[in-house]
């Protein structure tokens, strides 16, 4: 029992930060520019993301036995895929105006590559609960990243956050950064936080050695 | 052992894919109506936004979708393609589709226009997927507000978007700050469909009074 306690609590440490698929690998960037100029719309990308990564993973996991090598890739994708459109489904259904924001963002976190990249490298070869917990936290660990990404190109960009106006930035005083906005604006944004976070990163590993 | 045989993964591929297959088609029969109705809704409350007097945001869906099929009347040639308000059996409003390439996808949406055929009374969108916090702007209120009274030129315009800042006259708005491609579109498709409506509704009245 205690070793997969253990087990568990290294893959949230992998996940989150040890190897952050956005900061470490620079994986599913592309969803990282898209749509993370506006709070709102990242954090719903993210749960999109939580749920097709963790559940993906897991069922990869529970067919891992009987897929046969040669077409595991393709199985992988129509898993995806599935769970991709099931969200698709439910967004169009229960919130049109969220659906029309993202628009097709939602059907592209089926080539995200951090969902192939999990199911791949950890969901092909591991039992369903732990493949679950790795996709769940690595979901996570991208979506704390561009959360903070999003916070400041929409506080930059249009003084709010959330939709609401913000003290001083939503004011006469803050020139708003209209380039935060903007897609180059989100370039900037994640070379930032890719330096900063790895420099964190590099002075632990330097402590450690 | 039934995985060494070589028709094995092309079995496996086939009952994994009708599987999942299956799984996704009965959730999107589920929910075809609800999609299908938020899309009727999403038209119906571009339409309603721009006639005059009869918005109520306290209303329920279920209550919008009754008082739209009463009160409006839907396109037809007598309107030139435009949705009509009718109060007392005669025309109150028009609300005229406007269509075309926006900066990232198709803007669809409404323009109300009097009974006169020449004062705005509103502009909504349906179906825009500009630049959130720059072209996206379009769809909130304080730029659509600006079009209320406005009215359609004669000129070869018939509106005609400002740099914002500049004085403007009575057929004219101001663009959206940071989004030039998206307004220069937009005019462009408000004009086109005006036109369109103001070439068919006047190829209908010379007809009538013959």
């Amino acid at each position: 029992m205690k070793s997969i306690g253990s087990e568990n609590k290294k893959l949230i440490v992998e996940g989150l930060w040890n190897n952050n698929p956005i900061f470490k690998q620079v994986l599913g960037i592309c969803s990282t520019l898209a749509v993370t100029n506006l709070v709102l719309n990242t954090a719903v990308m993210c749960a999109a993301l939580v749920f097709t990564l963790s559940l993906s993973a897991a069922t990869v996991s529970i067919l891992r036995s009987l897929t046969p090598r040669n077409v595991r890739m393709m199985v992988e994708t129509l898993i995806i895929a599935f769970y991709v459109i099931i969200v698709d489904i439910v967004l169009k259904a229960y919130w049109p105006q969220m659906s029309s924001n993202l628009g097709p963002y939602v059907g592209l976190v089926i080539t995200n590559c951090i969902v192939m990249g999990r199911c791949e490298a950890y969901g092909n070869s591991n039992p369903p609960g732990r493949a679950f917990v790795d996709g769940l936290f690595n979901a996570l660990g991208y979506s704390f990243i561009l959360l903070i990404i999003a916070i400041f190109r929409e506080l930059l960009g249009m003084g709010t956050f959330l939709g609401v106006s913000m003290p001083y930035f939503g004011g006469a005083y803050w020139d708003k950064w209209i380039i935060m906005v903007m897609p180059p604006g989100a370039f900037f944004m994640l070379a930032v936080v890719v330096w900063v976070f790895k420099s964190i990163q590099g002075v632990k590993e330097d402590k450690a050695k | 052992m039934i995985r060494k045989q070589p028709w094995y993964p092309i079995v496996y591929m086939f009952c994994v894919t009708a599987f999942f297959s299956t799984v996704v088609i009965g959730f999107t029969r589920l929910t075809s109506e609800r999609v299908e109705a938020n899309q009727r809704l999403a038209l119906e409350g571009a339409v309603w936004a721009v006639l005059p007097g009869v918005q109520d945001e306290t209303l329920s869906n279920p209550e919008l979708h009754r008082r739209f099929t009463e009160s409006v009347g839907l396109p037809d040639e007598s309107s030139g393609g435009a949705y009509t308000l009718k109060e007392d059996g005669r025309v109150a409003a028009y609300a005229v589709p406007i269509e075309g390439r926006g900066f990232w996808a198709p803007i669809k949406g409404m323009i109300g226009v009097k009974a006169d055929k020449k004062t705005i009374t509103g502009i909504a969108f349906y179906e825009q997927s500009e630049t959130p916090g720059l072209g996206a702007e379009i769809a909130k209120s304080s730029f659509r507000d600006q079009f209320r009274n406005k009215e359609i030129s004669s000129q070869d315009k018939p509106l005609i978007m400002r740099r914002p800042g500049e004085t403007l006259g009575r057929s004219e708005v101001h663009a959206v700050t940071g989004a030039t491609q998206t307004s220069t579109r937009l005019e462009g498709i408000i004009n086109a469909g005006l036109k369109q409506w103001q070439t068919q509704m006047a190829g209908k009245s010379e007809g009538g009074e013959r």
